[in-house]
């Protein structure tokens, strides 16, 4: 399928919808010419077989972190036509809402070094993490049914955090128009004892120190106001909640696939239109699960604080912890696009994304409308992650979307046979970096050789202009599930 | 043999299981799933969860299967190592009647949290010497 590809800049590479046939619409993949490269066959693929679906919107879109996936490959985004299209439980993935929520702080590099272990040791205590870790808090059905409708008000009504806090997420921390009753006993009894929990895999808690400043002003609008400053991220999603979601709706949109005669090019993009019951349905359980993941983070974030107050004997306050911003990589949303010349309002899916709207725009937070939307993105355990900045070009360009982190270039099984956990445990402590995980083989499946250059990512997009980098930041310190 | 892991995918893992019968095979895919999972040596089988579920045809009865073990190990906080397929009743549909058995769960034991079964690739086919079925786990 490469040799299909058509170069529209250095970063910019477009698929056209001739390239096999029952593709609708073309689709566009960014990268520089090393990622390109390096991109499997078969992400390219995928990106043309959501091009097949009806009612899809040219452009379909993969980012410079685009990996294989389930349907949609991770790193991509589609977005469909409000009556004709299809909402798919497939594109949007088993994790629903898995995202960032990032926290600064005024302590600088130097205060925390000789903390780092204490610090690691608090987190791994306060937070639990890992497969078979349970969570602290017990909610009746009714209780998660509050998350699930009103997300992180929920949790600083509960003691979990501030109002200020819903002032820097994405949503406010509540995407409106959840309904509980559409979610199942089974997801609501899976995600009853996972709240408060951090799981396993590829999500992370990380204590990290500012390496790079690219744009003071805007980087100041976040608290970031010198290199050496603290910052932590937090790398989590819905849990088994949103895994149990879209286990149900996989085969809830299966059967709808077949019932309004919708031809799949692979199974796993089942889907159903967007005006059908079982295409509503999903979008309003999915909302739920959302809005739990959002919840996640923030009691998680709000535990950092207080494990940072434990450690540091002084308030959290004190410590200014306060949140930068909270980011979705896995949801559909409808949103208003100008498509053709014409606002009108789409389904955009975005799996192993983020949305990354201009200075202005009216679903940027109010703090940050004059700058734009903070868009988070995560490197690989021991690399370096970004603040970036949404900007037009995106919204014109990529339905405001960027890319979500350094993406995988080597499966977890491979990644075992190559690297040994302690090894990679040892080679990342003799860079000065602290490392905490449940399990070695985690490090393994997880090591940085396991993934791409975020470096590499990460220019990409701004050199596409569809987001701008603000600040760079490095890890001190890692949890891992 | 109980079931392989095949050639890798990027992100995520899939298995191939076999089995004499139906029932092998339901059995065999269930210790591959959890062999991710868990240290399926290690957890010991000191509780027991009943499984009934439907399903319309053997396929979609494997995917039911799998997906459901995934659900009631995580509702119940326990990991799961022996599995028993006690029968199938093939009345409007296929029902099947069995257990899972593990113990609660711990992160020493814990390996890696699979977020479902998927579609991808996922078949199950008579062989000549009984059945076998490929399924694709997100991880």
């Amino acid at each position: 399928m490469k040799e299909k590809l058509k170069k529209l800049s250095d970063y910019k590479w477009l698929i056209p919808k001739d390239a096999r046939s029952g593709m609708r619409v073309d689709a566009i993949f960014y990268a520089n010419k090393s990622i390109l490269d390096t991109v499997e066959d078969t992400a390219i693929q995928q990106l043309t077989n959501v091009a097949c679906l009806p009612g899809i919107i040219e452009p379909v879109l993969g980012m410079p972190d685009m990996h294989w996936g389930y349907g949609l490959p991770m790193g991509a985004i589609g977005a469909f036509d409000k009556e004709k299209g299809v909402i798919s439980c497939g594109c949007t993935g088993f994790d629903i809402n898995c995202g960032i929520h990032m926290l600064r702080t005024n302590l600088l590099a130097d205060e925390v070094k000789s903390k780092l272990n204490d610090l690691i040791s608090t987190l791994f205590h306060t937070i639990p993490c890992g497969v078979g870790a349970r969570g602290k808090l017990r909610l009746s059905n009714k209780e998660l049914s509050k998350v699930f409708t009103n997300g992180v008000r929920w949790a600083v009504e509960n003691g979990y955090g501030i109002p200020e806090d819903l002032e820097r997420i994405e949503e406010n921390g509540c995407i409106k128009g959840a309904d509980p009753s559409k979610i199942s006993n089974h997801a609501m009894n899976r995600g009853a004892p996972q709240l408060g929990t951090l799981g396993a895999g590829n999500h992370f808690l990380e204590i990290q120190a500012v390496d790079e400043i690219y744009e003071q002003e805007i980087a100041k609008v976040f608290g970031i106001n010198q290199k050496g400053q603290i910052t932590i991220m937090i790398h989590c999603g819905s849990r088994g909640l949103g895994h149990q979601v879209a286990t149900d709706y996989l085969k809830i949109h299966s059967s709808a696939a077949r019932k309004y005669g919708i031809r799949l090019p692979d199974p796993q993009l089942v889907c159903a239109p967007t005006t059908s019951n079982e295409g509503q349905d999903y979008f309003s359980a999915m909302k739920g699960a959302a809005n739990y993941a959002f919840c996640n983070r923030q009691i998680i974030a709000h535990w950092v604080r207080e494990s940072f107050a434990q450690v540091f004997k002084k308030s959290w306050e004190s410590m200014e912890m306060n949140t930068i911003y909270d980011v979705c990589h896995n949801i559909c949303k409808l949103e208003e696009h100008t498509i053709n010349g014409k606002k009108r309002e789409v389904y955009v899916h975005r799996k192993g994304a983020t949305r990354a709207f201009p200075p202005g725009h009216i679903d940027v937070p109010i703090v940050y409308r004059k700058v734009g939307q903070p868009v988070l993105i995560a490197g690989s355990m021991g690399t370096a992650s970004y603040i970036l900045i949404g900007t037009d070009k995106a919204m014109v360009e990529s339905f405001g979307s960027s890319c979500h982190g350094a993406g995988r270039a080597m499966s977890r099984h491979a990644a075992i046979k190559r690297f040994r956990g302690e090894t990679v445990k040892r080679e990342l402590e003799s860079r000065g970096k602290t490392v905490r995980s449940t399990h070695p083989k985690i490090l393994a499946e997880e090591a940085p050789g396991a993934y791409k250059d975020v470096d590499a990512v990460v220019e990409s997009v701004h050199k596409a202009g569809i987001s701008k980098k603000v600040a760079r930041v490095i890890p001190l310190g890692i949890a891992k599930g | 043999m109980k079931y392989k892991f095949l050639e890798d995918l990027t992100s995520d893992v899939m298995f191939e299981a076999y089995g004499r019968s139906l029932e092998e095979l339901l059995e065999n895919s269930a210790l591959a799933m959890f062999s991710v999972v868990c240290d399926i040596k290690k957890v010991r089988a000191l509780k027991s969860i009943k499984i009934e579920i439907s399903s319309p045809d053997e396929q979609s009865l494997l995917h039911t299967w799998l997906s459901e073990l995934l659900t009631q190990s995580e509702i119940n906080c326990m990991f799961l190592s022996k599995f028993k397929v006690k029968r199938i009743e093939t009345i409007d549909g296929l029902h099947l009647f069995g257990t899972a058995s593990g113990e609660d769960m711990s992160p020493k034991l814990g390996e890696t949290v699979v977020k479902g079964v998927t579609y991808y690739g996922f078949k199950l086919e008579k062989t000549d010497s009984g059945y076998k079925a490929q399924v694709a786990l997100d991880i």
